[in-house]
Formats: structure tokens, C-alpha cells, sequence
């Protein structure tokens, strides 16, 4: 083998070794190109069109070409420097046979459409040469205000992208990149930053909680990266534009590009925030009617049976004396702001200081970055701290280097629960609405017997199903840290002028530890079995996750002018490698309390340990030409070898083309009056995508828990599949650019068709067949939308200037087919049984929601009720589904002299949401809305609803096939029943879902900031250019359809969207930041 | 060194480099090693595989869900006080016990699949037969839960021909099977001392004899299930199950039962329930029987009301607000399902609860069937025969559950328990076997179709107007397998709550209503 390589590598070698010698005799021609800052251009095409030769310049502005000799006989020619957004320049050189320099300086032009890029693989090219939609957001932008998880700054800013915050502080937050793809695997879209992918895990939790931890929502790891840390995110929005990042970006990619140090310049960043945070939405609760049901209560001793009633449709207020959760008789009274008190104000601090400089052979930046949450749910508190240093050594002329390190430290301390198990909301839908939170807040720490409660509980309103919530959050301590390096370095040598090789290699790596104990008492719910086994003194659980990522690639980099041609090619090869573990450890019983370690257990402990490793080797390439600069055609192809495939099925090759065309540039005349700039384009791609590891086999689970001593093992349900495909996603898609009235109107607007096809599905198939899932190529997907921004500067003045944006996304998501004969793959089921799902259902969009109707006559659309209730209609049907009809975004900066205002409105109009909250806020009886029913007393009036008497109805009366009712000859109910009844008949009897399932418009206005500009007397003290003080907000206003909740949650990155249950509201924040920026 | 040899030794570099990382790429054999799974083998231990599924189905018919939260309320032995869906019967309409059926199938019933085919491999019938006979047992809930059920193409996704959406066999066809199995597992066994299982079977030690006599059992009552729709058959088949090499239960010594390690990981399945749920009271119809004829298993089957000290039970199916008013005024459960002596609220028991065992099959039982054989005339008895198979019934139904022989003799003594044969015969021992049949819900209620013994009416509140003949089929199959299901209603009759299964003849009966 090492023989074969080195004769290969000389063979190789010496072809091209021998390349330079081709070219012996030349001119060089050199010089730097400067904006009218004297700040250095990148990317402009300097050339001798009469001759075809030509070059790019670097990041330095520098551009250096070389004629053969042969060619420079002393004749003039003309040099020019083009670059979109600016004026091309042109100036008349002598080739005289020696070395030529000629600067140039090029003014910015009006169309701002005209930026240099990044795009895939860290390219930086014109925009005017792609032919794929990519839309970037820089740091000002980006950077408005502070949220703990970067991808929520993106909220509202890029079109095409639908971005779902999580409820709780330092949560999971959904991001999906033109609908979903995949049934089965993750939609979120790959994260590159300088160069290197790195990971985005999902620690979220789910609407139904349970398990040790698993109401917790721990958060997506993206959000580890420092925002203030970031120049610039770019979106590349579908397979079209990431082609070149292999499988992982059928789902689009976000590159996200660190500020670097400059040449020449010591620059000081500061930035600075703190906000105060509160709760932006509470359900609207009754104030009338207290714990307890059937209009009684009375506390006996905690224990006894109406005392563990968690409803409120106990007896009016009537201020009278009553037995109480306090042991003694008193006044029985609400207590309006008991949720609201709960929570506290929190305070949200995040700093930034960064360093950058050097000179031409060497510079760096170094930043220090910190930040501070204290939660809105009492003793909740999340840190991050990290530090990043990254650097650039110009070895010689020709070799450069750059490497960065960085590391965060991401903590958090009792994050609160959510979800129907063990969630902090939860308890206030199964709630009293006379409960003092005063005495639960300061007796939480005292014993349950004195309000004569079991001895070994905290004191408490309700001993059967809930924990006193403060003592949940203060002595049932959990902690999660996660500690990550990010590190990469790379070479990069010029071969020649126009060729550049570089090798890089970065590694993404952290170490993951959640530590939950329970002390006695903790009731929560686990899946049925209880947390803390009642007979032990508490319990704990540990995980410890390992992941990492290293990606080793090569490249070659080659940028040529050849006659009226610009070409771009890229050759590369990338070896990935991604290896994860997770060992955790639990038990139910301590014997001691308060020490929560594995030789206290009480109940033997239970080990869980999982290792996942997937290797992928990849070669691909990209040309692209461009004609006199206004036509483009790009091509891209790539092979892959996974691990994850079987050894015959494990090679799979996908190319895409696209092109672009500068309209006013290939017909000048276009260019008269209003029109600047119009660019089409348009592009076919796909994107094969590989399995998760270990799907080939089926195997046997065993328990590290042992029956009695016995070993148990049991087959996996899934039945795995030796003979899978890689899946396919193929995407078209068409765009037009176009600026108006001297680049003061800008639109950017894309329409695309992506299906997937042979998707990696585990099926369901008949439970009797011995397996629940078979795990198959099958289905098809379909993605059809269309995508706009659009800019407009409104005025421009000396003093004031107002721009405008607006950003809007429509995608519709289908499920063409799924396995012949198969309806339907659940992505949630909220009970496990079905009550209410959301599905991937054939010929119906992406993630239906779906349960029960009440009953309603087929000729008059009346409610058809028995015993003066609802009933429920025989099948299930389609209620809703979870995509909205549009996202988008109103952006405004309004500047006047010193000061700007800055505004982002966010809207998600149309879709559907279940809210859990409400349907069981309906059956407790603790909603506003409940009182119908009993304003007046507690069943007087009562409720007797309009709709016909099923029992009435005549023998001929039946089911129809569109699941309604043919009521024959039937008369209006009579019957009165209490609210009581009412409200829990479609809960508690029925299992109707339909009036809870809610279009999920929302509104809110995401960002504003008001800042100030301060003296530049000052900030030139601070190394600095700029210098801001600023007042800002988040989330401050919000309008929604939906009654009681955020409409906003996510719990979690995975697919099983659309059903709340218990979701916490994210905050609404106001306070101050400082910027100082270079 | 010049320009161009620095040129040229830096595209050489470069190259090499290339060329590296790209044979890195190339070299892609070792790729498939990669995906080995380090976590979990691709075979396991028959043993290992056999513990796990019976105590997977042991919780599942005899567990919390299924049992407990369900049929328990369907055969009126408890009621909920609170949170009533189930007892108001929304578990059978909507589906809700689709994860029973689902579970059953690629869980237990998949690994018994494969115990058996291991132990066909090694020719070790002692390996092979309890799996064989622990599916029977299965089956007969599945069938008689649900009526046409996958059965002679089900557990085959991983056979050559790959049946990933089985048929329905028709009831009779599924009675058909389950007996011959089992006669055949008895006869394979009965001649057996030593049994391969050994420790990994937590029910009989792996004792072959054992098995012989569960087989047996089983039989029986398959057999006696069937009499209303096969009469003929059934007798033949009771014969021959009475008969059989091992014989039946003839005792306690030989229940099937599971003793749960109660370590807080394995736990009886009611203890954990009760352990944090407080939902449950004693059925007014199970309180009234037993209090009439002063039964000495009431104390231990249910606790004081909490209100009054008395054994109370709760009417069923109330509304929600209804019911809340009975929660002290009527019995909780009996504490031996409690994890710890405190009988009242939740989340302050102690531990013994936690390992009660579950009865899979009881010798009362059997005795039961036996005195309705006899009463009948059928497989080989006499209605002489009668009274002593029920003096038997309930000795052994109270023996189990802990009462006192003085007890039993005083209860047994009482005129209105003494059996009198006849038609009141029948319903005698009906009653006594809705009793004995507490804490395995399925199975009362699957005697009560068959009986109509007690008289059980659906509560005010009830979601339907009669007491449910079957469980809807579960939602996962309407969508995976509607063909099948398709079939299995032509065959079978509406998807609905009211339909009677093949042997299932009381349904219109005016007692039954």
C-alpha cells in the first residue's frame, strides 16, 4: 500500500510539478484595489479583455496575473477592474516585457444588489454569478438585541426560513429551511462555521414529559456559538445552493463566518446587554369558583378524597371561613395573580470584549464572551462563558495559515419542567385557583405535617398529584453542563496565480453532564412508575454525553480568466468522522437522603450506555463559467461513501447545475430609467442523504436491569433493512434579482419545487407481523413554495434616513405517497393512544393534526348531543396541520443623525396548533372561559345547549360516511347540565380534540432598539470606530389567535411539532446594551 | 532555491496531499465495519428472551393498563371516582387499547416466536412449549378482546415470505389453533423431567410437568369458552384437556403465577398504580355481592371508606362531578395491591404491595369450569359432579387470597352459597368465578359475555347504552392493515363496541342487556 502511494504521489507529482514550467516567460502584472475608504476590495476582476488573461483579488485587495512573455511586445492595452458594486475602471498599461503595477480605486455603485458572498465551501464570489438563492444577515442585523440561542436572532430576518422559538429560557429552537423533507430524520439545516460543520444535538423534550429528565428542555447545542462572536450568517436556502455539504444539506445549510482580526488595524469590540425579563403570556383565569368539584371542598388532612381534587369547580368564593391547603379555617378568596407571582423577574446579562489586529504576515482575534440568565421560574439560572481565539500567519508569498480555538462552557440549574409529566405549567392547569403561591413560596421548605400532610412530603395544596412547585425548583436541584472545544486550522498554498490548494481540518467536541436528584417525596410522574419510590429517601439520575465531529478536507481552488470565460472551479475531497456516547445512570430509591450518589442507592440502579459512530468519505467538484461577466453556469457533483449504507449501496453521486443572467448587463439598454440591476436565474439539484448508523440489522435489546437476577433481552421492534438506499432530495428552483431608482429598491425572489424521494422510513406496518416498523425506502415528499425580500431605502436625507424590509415565505408541504398500502406515519401522538396525533398522511400536507369532531346533523350542521352533552364522531379526521400559510418579516431602521431605531415584526400567519393547555384548562375548570355555566351559582343556570336530542331521533336516523349524523325527526335538547359536566365531556368522555385545535397566527413584535451614538471623542479612546448605547426589547408585543398560550414552543428540534401541552411563555425583555465596534 | 523549484515543490505537497486524502476517501471497505452496532447483538439468548416476555405480558393483560384502568370497570369490580373516561367506557370506543394489541404482537408474542424457533432448532421441547403455551395464553385475550385477530400468519415479517400485514383468522379458526397447540405442547411435555428453561422460567422453574398442566388449563378453558357457539366441540375438547397427559390444576401448588421481584424496578403493576393514582374505587355491584353472602375475602379485596369505616362500593359510570362525592364514601382496593400499609391518599405506601404476585391462571378457575362441565353434562362429567368442583372453586379462590379456613367453612355453610345445580347452578358458579376472577379483568368480563353472570349495567354517564361485546380494533392497524380489517368486519361484523364475537351467542339475550 505505501508503495502504490508513493509511486502514485510521484507520478502525480511530477504531472504537475511540470505544469509551471509550461508558462517560463512572463509578465506580471500587480496592484492593489481600494474602495474610496482606501479600504481593501476582495473579489474584483481585474483583466486584459483583449488578451484573456486576468485575476481576482485577495482579501488584501491585491491582484497579481501574468502575461507569456511572448505576448507583451511593448503594445498599450487596456486593464480593467470590475466588480459588482462598483463602477467598472479601466486604465491603459504599457506590456513592455517587465513587470507592470497599477492600482486602482473603484466607487461603490448605486445598486446595492452587487455583494461579494460567501457561499459553499467558504467561496467568496459575486452575487451576480450565482444562480442559487442565499440570503445573508450580518452582524448589525443580526445582533439587534440578545437571545441566548443565535437562531433566534435570525427570527423574522430570513425569508424562506420558518423559525420556532422554545418557551423555556435556553431552549430548543426549531428551525426549518423550506418545510420539511424527511419523515423520519432531522429537518434541521447543517451549520458550518468557518468552514467546519458543527453540531446542532437536540437535548429538547417532548409535550408529554416524563422520564428522569425527559420534561426538561436542555436546549439545541447551536447555541454554544457566541452571537457577538459572529460577522455574518448566510443562509443557502436548498439542496440548489449547498449541493457542495454533501447529505446533510438537503435540509439547507447556514454558514456562519467569524469576525477575523485585519491587517493593519488594533480594534477593540465591546458589547454589552442587560435585560429584564418577564413572562409574555398567562392563560386568562377564573377568579370565582375554588379547588375542588361538584361545588364542594373541604380540607381534611391532605389525604383525604376531595383534597387531592386538582380542579377548581369547587364552591364559589364567598370569603367565608373553609378548611384550606394552609391546615386552618380561612377566608375563602382568590387569589388572582397566583401564576403570575409565581414566576419572577429575570435578568438576562451577556458581554462580549474581542481584540483583533496584527499586521500583513500576521493577525488575530481574541474574544472573551460571557453571559448571565437568571430565569424567569424561580432558581433557574443558565451561564455560558467562552473564549475564542483565532489567527492568520502568512508564512510566505505563497502559504498562509489560519486556526481557531474556541470554548464554551454552557451551564444551566433547574431548568424548569414542561409537558404534560413533570411540567411547571402543568400544575397550574391542574390548579386551585384559591391557592395562596405566597404560602407555597415561603413554607415550601417546611415539613407536610403541619397542614397535617404525609410526614415525608414538603408542604403542599394537593398531596396526590403535585409537588409544591418552589420546592421542585429549589430543593430537587439539577444541573447540566456542557463543556465544547471548537478547533480548525487550515493551509492554504497558491500553486499558481489562479490555483490555490488548502488542506483543513477542524474538530467539533463536547462533553455533556445532566445531574437531576429528586429528594423524598417527588411525586412526578415517570411514565406510570413514580420517580421517587415513596419508600425511599429520594432519587437522582446522571448522564454523561460525548459527541464529536472532525472533518479533514482538501481543496483545490482555481479562479481563470480564459478569453471572455471567469472560471471558478473547486475540487475537493472530505473525510468525516462523528462518533457520539451516552452513559447515564438512574435510580427511583436513595437510602440516605440528600446524598445523590450510585453506593446510596436504595433501588438498584439502572445503566444505560449507547456508542453511535458514522464515518463519511466524500470527493466533489464545482465549475463554474462566466461569460463577459453576465452570464453563469455552474455545475456541482459529488459522490459520497457513508458507513451507514450497506458495503454494495454505500457509494451514491449527485450533481446539480445552475446559471444566472445579469439581464442589464447582457442588454445595456435595459438600464434606462427606473431599472439599476435585473439578474434570473435558476437551478436543478439533488442531494442524496444516508441512513442513521446501525439500521441494517436488527437487534436484540438487553436490561441492564435484571428480573430478579435474570437476564432479559428482547428483539428491537423496528425490522431493519440490509438492502437500504440512500434517499433523494431533488430541488428546482427559479429567481429573479432586481434593483430600482438608483439601488434604493431591492427584490430578491425565489420559487422552487424539492421533492424527496425512496425516503429512509421506518413504515408502519401490522404489529402481528412481529414488528411494529419496517425500515424501507418509500415515499415522497413535495415542497413547493416561493420566497421573497425586499428592500427599500423610503428616504434618505442628510439627517434622517428610514429603510424598509419586508421578508415573506410560503411553502406547502405534501406527502405524495408513503409504502403501498400505508395511510400514514405518526410524527407525534400526544396520550400514546391516539387521542390527538399529527401525522405524515398520504395526498395531505406535511403534519396534519388529527382526532375527533363532536357530532354534528348532516342536513343543519347542529351539534347532535345525548344527555344535553356533545358526542364524539366515529372516525378521526384531519382538524388542521402544522405548516403555516406564510412566515415573514417587516424589518425598519430609522435613523435620525446619532440615533436609530431599529424594528423586527415577526409573523407566522395561518396553520394549526392543538393546545393541551386549553383542553385541559376546560376540564379543570381554572380558564376564564369556563364561568359560562355557572355565573351565577354552580349549576344554576347550567348550560343547555343548543342541538338536537340523539336520543329524540328517529330509527332512521345513522351515521353518514363524512362522519356526521342523519338525524330523523329529532327534537332541540332540553336537558341542563352543569358546566362542570360540560367542560369535561370532550376530555374526560369523549376524547374530542376539534375545539382545541387552533389556527396558529401570531404577531409579535421580536426586536426593537433605540440607540444612540456616542462622541467620537470618545470612541477613539476605545480603539474603535463606533460606539452605541442603546435600549432594547424583545418579544414585546404579541397577537395571536390562540386563546391562553404562546402560540411560539418547539420543546425540541425533532419533527413532532403542533401539540402544546404546559408550554412555557418565552419572555418578554426590555433593558440596555453597549456596542463598541472596530 | 529558485521561484520555481519553491513552485514546484508546493504543487508536489499539494498534490501528495490531495492524493492522501483522496485515497482516505477511496479506501471505503473499511466503511462497513464502522456500522457495527457495539451497543446491542443480533442474537440472544432463548432464556434471556423468555423471561422478559412473560413478565412483558404479564404486566400487559394482568397490568395497569389494560387490566386495571379498564376491564376491571367493564366488569364493575371497581369504578373510578375521578377522571372517569374508562369507567364511562371511552377506552373501548376510542381505541384507547391500541397499544395493547400493538405491544402484544411485536413485543412478547414475537420473542416467544423466536424462543420457540430456537428451541425447534436444538429439538428441546422444554425450550419450545412454554413459549407455544404462553402465546396461547395471549392469544386468548387478543381474540377474545378484539374477536378476528392475526393468528396463523402473524409473527411472520421476518419469515422468507415477509408478511408485514398478516390476516385476520376468523374466531373459530384462532379456537381451532389455540387448542390443538396446546394439546400438542401438553403431550410433547408430559413425559418430560427435565426442562432447559430451568431458572429463566420465573413461572414453574421450567418444570415440564408444570407446563403439561397450564396447557391443560388453558385448554379447559378455551374449550368451555366456545360452548354457546360449538357446544359439540367443546365437550370433545374438555375431554380431552380433562384428560390429557398431566392433567389440569388439581391445586393452588399449580397456579400459573408471577412473583414480582417488588425491587422497585419490577413492581406488581396495580402497587405502582396505586402508588400515585387515586382513581379507583370498589364497584357498588362487586361490594353488594360480596356483602350479601358476608364474603370473607371483602376485607382483603377492598379497604374501609374512608368517610365511615364500611366496605361502600361506587356505582359505576357517574360523571366526573358525580363521582368525585363518592371518593371518601366508598372503598379504595384492598391494601395488599398497596406498596405500604397507609391506606389512605397516595404517595405514602411502604413496600409490600410492590411484590404481590399476579395470577396468570388459577386451579378456582379450573374448578369453575369443571363444575360447569359437570352441570352441563360436558367433556365426560356428570351434573352430580357439580357441587364439589364449586366447593372447590371457592375454597381454593379464598385460599389464594389469604382467608382463614374456619372462614371458608362458615361461608361455605351459608344456605344462600350452598349450590343448588340447575340453571341456579349455572349462575352460582358464574358468580363465584366473577369473583375468583378479580384483579384478571379480561377474563371476567370475557365470562360475563359469555354468561351474563352478574347483572352488570352500563352507568348513567356511559358513553354507549349497553356493555361492550369487544374493543374497536386499534388505530395503528385501521392504518397499516385496513385490508386485513376489511375482511375481519366482512367476516365478523361492524368495527363497532356492540358486536358479538363467533362465541360470543348472549349478546341479545334480554339478561345480557
Amino acid at each position: 500500500m505505501t508503495r502504490h502511494l508513493h509511486r502514485a504521489a510521484a507520478v502525480v507529482g511530477t504531472l504537475l510539478g511540470l505544469l509551471p514550467g509550461a508558462v517560463r516567460a512572463q509578465t506580471t502584472i500587480s496592484g492593489t484595489v481600494t474602495n474610496e475608504a482606501q479600504t481593501p476590495v476582495q473579489g474584483v476582476s481585474v483583466s486584459i479583455p483583449t488578451m484573456s488573461v486576468g485575476g481576482y483579488t485577495d482579501a488584501n485587495g491585491h491582484y497579481s496575473f501574468t502575461v507569456a512573455s511572448g505576448r507583451a511586445t511593448g503594445q498599450t492595452v487596456m486593464l480593467q477592474a470590475r466588480r459588482i458594486g462598483y463602477q467598472a475602471t479601466s486604465a491603459s498599461i504599457v506590456l513592455s516585457g517587465s513587470a507592470v503595477a497599477h492600482n486602482f480605486t473603484l466607487t461603490t455603485a448605486a445598486t446595492q444588489l452587487g455583494d461579494v458572498v460567501v457561499t459553499a465551501l467558504g467561496e467568496t464570489r459575486e452575487k451576480s454569478q450565482l444562480g442559487t438563492a442565499q440570503q445573508t444577515v450580518n452582524a448589525d442585523q443580526l445582533n439587534q438585541t440578545f437571545d441566548p440561542n443565535l437562531v433566534n436572532q435570525l427570527s423574522g430576518k430570513v425569508s424562506g426560513v420558518n423559525i420556532v422559538g422554545s418557551g423555556t429560557q435556553g431552549g430548543s429552537t426549531n428551525i426549518t429551511i423550506r418545510g420539511y423533507t424527511s419523515i423520519s430524520n432531522s429537518n434541521q439545516p447543517l451549520f458550518v462555521v468557518d468552514g467546519i460543520p458543527v453540531r446542532n444535538d437536540d437535548r429538547g423534550s417532548s409535550q408529554s414529559g416524563g422520564g428522569m429528565t425527559g420534561s426538561k428542555d436542555f436546549g439545541s447545542t447551536i447555541q454554544d456559538i457566541n452571537p457577538d462572536d459572529i460577522e455574518s450568517m448566510t443562509v443557502l436556502k436548498g439542496p440548489n445552493a449547498a449541493a457542495l455539504y454533501g447529505s446533510r444539506a438537503a435540509n439547507g445549510v447556514i454558514l456562519i463566518t467569524t469576525r477575523h482580526g485585519a491587517a493593519g488595524t488594533t480594534s477593540t469590540e465591546i458589547t454589552s446587554s442587560i435585560t429584564w425579563d418577564r413572562p409574555s403570556r398567562l392563560p386568562d383565569y377564573q377568579n370565582s369558583y375554588g379547588q375542588g368539584s361538584a361545588g364542594e371542598f373541604e380540607w381534611v388532612n391532605g389525604q383525604g378524597a376531595l383534597d387531592g381534587n386538582d380542579q377548581s369547580y369547587g364552591p364559589r368564593f364567598d370569603g367565608k371561613p373553609r378548611d384550606q391547603f394552609t391546615g386552618k379555617g380561612m377566608p375563602w378568596v382568590a387569589h388572582p395573580d397566583n401564576v403570575s407571582s409565581f414566576f419572577n423577574t429575570g435578568k438576562t446579562m451577556n458581554s462580549t470584549f474581542a481584540v483583533s489586529g496584527g499586521n500583513e504576515k500576521a493577525n488575530g482575534r481574541l474574544s472573551l464572551s460571557g453571559e448571565n440568565v437568571d430565569g424567569i421560574i424561580p432558581n433557574n439560572f443558565l451561564r455560558r462563558l467562552g473564549g475564542t481565539a483565532n489567527g492568520t500567519f502568512q508564512l510566505s508569498d505563497r502559504l498562509s495559515t489560519t486556526g481557531s480555538l474556541s470554548y464554551t462552557r454552557n451551564s444551566g440549574a433547574n431548568r424548569p419542567g414542561q409537558g404534560y409529566v413533570g411540567g411547571v405549567l402543568e400544575q397550574f392547569v391542574w390548579f386551585g385557583r384559591q391557592v395562596d403561591m405566597n404560602a407555597l413560596r415561603s413554607g415550601y421548605n417546611q415539613s407536610a405535617t403541619i397542614n397535617n400532610g404525609p410526614a415525608n412530603r414538603e408542604f403542599n395544596w394537593n398531596y396526590s398529584y403535585h409537588n409544591n412547585p418552589f420546592w421542585m425548583q429549589y430543593d430537587n436541584p439539577e444541573r447540566d453542563q456542557r463543556d465544547r472545544i471548537i478547533a480548525n486550522g487550515s493551509a492554504t498554498y497558491k500553486v499558481a496565480d489562479w490555483l490555490n490548494a488548502t488542506l483543513r481540518t477542524g474538530t467539533d467536541y463536547y462533553h455533556t453532564n445532566i445531574d437531576a436528584d429528586y429528594s423524598e417525596g417527588n411525586i412526578e410522574l415517570n411514565n406510570g412508575s413514580t420517580t421517587v419510590d415513596p419508600a425511599y429517601a429520594g432519587a437522582f439520575s446522571l448522564v454523561r454525553d460525548v459527541a464529536s465531529e472532525t472533518n479533514t478536507e482538501f481543496l483545490l481552488q482555481a479562479n481563470k480568466l480564459v478569453n471572455r470565460f471567469d472560471l471558478h472551479a473547486t475540487g475537493g475531497a472530505n473525510s468525516r468522522y462523528e462518533n457520539s456516547t451516552s452513559e447515564g445512570v438512574y435510580t427511583t430509591g436513595i437510602s440516605v437522603p440528600g446524598i445523590y450518589n450510585i453506593a446510596n442507592a436504595g433501588i438498584a440502579p439502572v445503566n444505560s450506555q449507547a456508542q453511535t459512530t458514522r464515518k463519511v468519505n466524500s470527493i466533489y467538484g464545482s465549475a463554474a463559467f462566466t461569460y463577459n461577466g453576465w452570464w453563469t453556469v455552474e455545475g456541482t457533483a459529488r459522490n459520497d461513501w457513508s458507513s451507514t449504507l450497506p458495503k454494495d449501496q454505500n457509494s451514491y453521486f449527485y450533481p446539480s447545475v445552475n446559471t444566472s443572467v445579469v439581464l442589464t448587463d447582457a442588454i445595456p439598454s435595459l438600464k434606462t430609467g427606473a431599472l439599476d440591476y435585473l439578474k434570473l436565474r435558476g437551478s436543478i439539484a439533488r442531494v442524496g442523504a444516508d441512513a442513521n448508523p446501525y439500521n441494517l440489522y436488527t437487534t436484540y435489546a438487553g436490561s441492564a436491569s435484571k428480573f430478579g437476577g435474570l437476564p432479559l433481552f428482547t428483539l428491537g421492534n423496528a425490522l431493519l433493512n440490509p438492502n437500504l438506499k440512500p434517499e433523494q432530495t431533488t430541488s428546482t428552483e427559479g429567481g429573479v434579482e432586481f434593483g430600482l431608482f438608483g439601488g434604493r429598491l431591492s427584490f430578491d425572489g425565489s420559487i422552487y419545487d424539492k421533492y424527496t424521494t425512496d425516503e429512509i422510513t421506518n413504515v408502519t406496518v401490522s404489529n402481528a407481523s412481529g414488528y411494529g416498523t419496517v425500515l424501507i425506502n418509500a415515499g415522497k415528499i413535495d415542497n413547493k413554495g416561493y420566497e421573497a425580500l425586499i428592500s427599500l431605502d423610503a428616504y434618505r436625507g442628510k439627517n434622517w434616513s428610514w429603510n424598509t424590509s419586508f421578508n415573506y415565505s410560503h411553502n406547502q408541504g405534501r406527502v405524495i405517497s408513503l409504502n403501498p398500502g400505508l395511510k400514514t406515519i405518526y410524527l407525534s401522538n400526544f396520550f400514546g393512544n391516539g387521542t390527538v396525533t399529527t401525522e405524515a398522511r398520504v395526498g395531505e400536507p406535511f403534519g396534519v393534526i388529527r382526532g375527533y369532531r363532536e357530532l354534528r346533523d348532516s342536513a343543519t350542521n347542529q351539534l347532535v348531543l345525548q344527555g344535553g352533552l356533545p358526542v364524539s364522531t366515529n372516525e378521526q379526521e384531519t382538524l388542521g396541520n402544522i405548516q403555516p400559510r406564510w412566515t415573514g418579516g417587516w424589518l425598519n431602521t430609522l435613523r435620525y443623525k446619532g440615533v436609530t431605531l431599529n424594528t423586527t415584526l415577526d409573523m407566522h400567519i395561518g396553520g394549526n396548533v392543538f393546545s393541551g393547555t386549553n383542553y385541559f384548562g376546560d376540564a379543570t375548570g381554572v380558564l376564564a372561559r369556563t364561568m359560562y355555566g355557572r355565573e351565577v351559582d354552580w349549576d344554576n343556570p347550567g348550560i343547555t345547549a343548543k342541538g338536537l336530542d340523539m336520543d329524540t331521533c328517529g330509527p332512521d336516523s345513522h351515521f353518514t360516511d363524512n362522519n356526521k349524523y342523519v338525524c330523523v325527526g329529532g327534537s332541540q335538547n332540553t336537558t341542563n347540565v352543569t358546566s362542570e359536566n360540560w367542560f369535561q365531556n370532550n376530555q374526560y368522555v369523549q376524547g374530542v380534540v376539534e375545539p382545541y385545535v387552533y389556527d396558529d397566527t401570531w404577531v409579535k413584535l421580536r426586536e426593537v432598539r433605540l440607540s444612540f451614538n456616542l462622541p467620537q471623542a470618545i470612541v477613539r479612546k476605545l480603539y474603535a470606530t463606533n460606539a452605541s448605547v442603546s435600549l432594547v426589547g424583545r418579544n414585546l408585543w404579541t397577537s395571536t389567535k390562540v386563546p391562553n398560550i404562546d402560540p411560539e414552543f418547539s420543546y425540541t428540534t425533532a419533527n413532532n411539532q403542533g401539540l402544546e401541552y404546559g408550554v412555557l411563555p418565552s419572555p418578554r425583555s426590555f433593558g440596555f446594551s453597549l456596542r463598541v465596534t472596530p | 532555491m529558485t521561484q520555481q523549484n519553491k513552485t514546484r515543490m508546493g504543487v508536489t505537497a499539494a498534490a501528495s496531499l490531495a492524493l492522501a486524502v483522496g485515497l482516505a476517501a477511496c479506501n471505503n471497505d473499511n466503511l462497513t465495519a464502522v456500522n457495527n452496532n457495539p451497543n446491542a447483538p443480533t442474537d440472544a439468548p432463548a432464556t434471556a428472551l423468555f423471561t422478559n416476555a412473560v413478565q412483558t405480558g404479564v404486566s400487559r393483560w394482568l397490568g395497569s393498563g389494560y387490566d386495571l384502568r379498564n376491564l376491571e370497570l367493564i366488569v364493575q369490580h371497581l369504578a373510578e371516582n375521578q377522571y372517569i373516561g374508562n369507567d364511562v367506557y371511552a377506552g373501548v370506543a376510542a381505541s384507547s387499547l391500541s397499544g395493547t394489541f400493538t405491544g402484544a404482537y411485536s413485543g412478547e408474542l414475537e420473542d416467544l416466536q423466536i424462543v420457540a424457533r430456537k428451541g425447534a432448532a436444538a429439538s428441546d421441547v422444554t425450550i419450545s412449549d412454554p413459549a407455544i403455551i404462553f402465546q396461547q395464553w395471549e392469544y386468548g385475550y387478543l381474540t377474545d378482546t378484539w374477536g378476528d385477530v392475526p393468528y396463523s400468519q402473524a409473527l411472520a415479517g421476518d419469515s422468507s415470505t415477509k408478511v408485514l400485514n398478516p390476516m385476520y383468522d376468523a374466531q373459530k379458526t384462532i379456537y381451532t389453533g389455540m387448542m390443538a397447540k396446546l394439546q400438542k405442547a401438553a403431550t410433547d411435555l408430559a413425559g418430560k423431567t427435565t426442562g432447559n428453561l430451568g431458572t429463566a422460567d420465573p413461572i414453574y422453574n421450567g418444570s415440564p410437568a408444570a407446563w403439561a398442566k397450564f396447557a391443560n388449563s388453558l385448554h379447559a378453558r378455551d374449550a368451555m369458552r366456545i360452548v354457546n357457539a360449538d357446544p359439540t366441540t367443546a365437550s370433545a375438547e374438555l375431554k380431552a384437556a380433562f384428560t390429557a397427559p398431566g392433567g389440569v390444576f388439581t391445586s393452588n401448588a399449580d397456579n400459573a403465577v408471577l412473583k414480582w421481584p417488588g425491587d422497585g424496578i419490577y413492581n406488581n403493576p396495580w402497587a405502582v398504580n396505586f402508588a400515585s393514582r387515586d382513581d379507583d374505587r370498589m364497584s357498588k355491584t362487586f361490594i353488594d355481592t360480596l356483602s350479601a353472602n358476608k364474603d370473607p375475602r371483602l376485607p382483603i379485596f377492598a379497604m374501609p371508606a374512608e368517610a365511615n369505616g364500611q366496605y361502600v362500593g361506587q356505582p359505576n359510570g357517574l360523571t366526573n362531578a358525580t363521582a368525585v362525592a363518592y371518593s371518601s364514601s366508598s372503598s379504595r382496593p384492598g391494601a395488599v395491591f398497596y406498596p405500604g400499609p397507609v391506606p389512605y391518599g397516595s404517595g405514602n405506601y411502604g413496600g409490600a404491595g410492590n411484590s404481590y404476585p399476579s395470577y396468570i391462571m388459577t386451579y378456582a378457575e379450573v374448578a369453575f369450569i369443571q363444575a360447569e362441565a359437570a352441570e352441563r353434562g360436558l367433556g365426560g362429567l356428570t351434573p352430580g359432579q357439580a357441587a364439589g368442583f364449586y366447593t372447590a372453586g371457592i375454597t381454593a379462590s379464598m385460599q389464594q387470597w389469604g382467608v382463614k379456613a374456619s372462614d371458608i367453612t362458615a361461608y361455605l355453610a351459608q344456605p344462600s352459597v350452598a349450590y343448588k345445580g340447575g340453571a341456579t347452578g349455572l349462575k352460582q358458579i358464574a358468580t363465584q368465578k366473577w369473583i375468583a376472577l378479580y384483579s384478571d379483568g379480561g377474563q371476567a368480563w370475557f365470562e360475563w359475555r359469555r354468561t351474563c353472570v352478574p347483572n352488570i349495567k352500563p352507568g348513567p354517564a356511559a358513553k354507549l347504552s349497553y356493555v361492550p361485546r369487544r374493543v374497536k380494533y386499534p388505530s395503528a392497524e385501521a392504518s397499516a392493515n385496513a385490508d386485513a380489517i376489511a375482511a375481519a368486519v366482512a367476516d365478523q361484523g361492524p368495527d363497532a363496541n356492540s358486536t358479538p364475537v363467533w362465541w360470543d351467542k348472549t349478546a341479545s339475550a334480554p339478561t345480557c342487556k
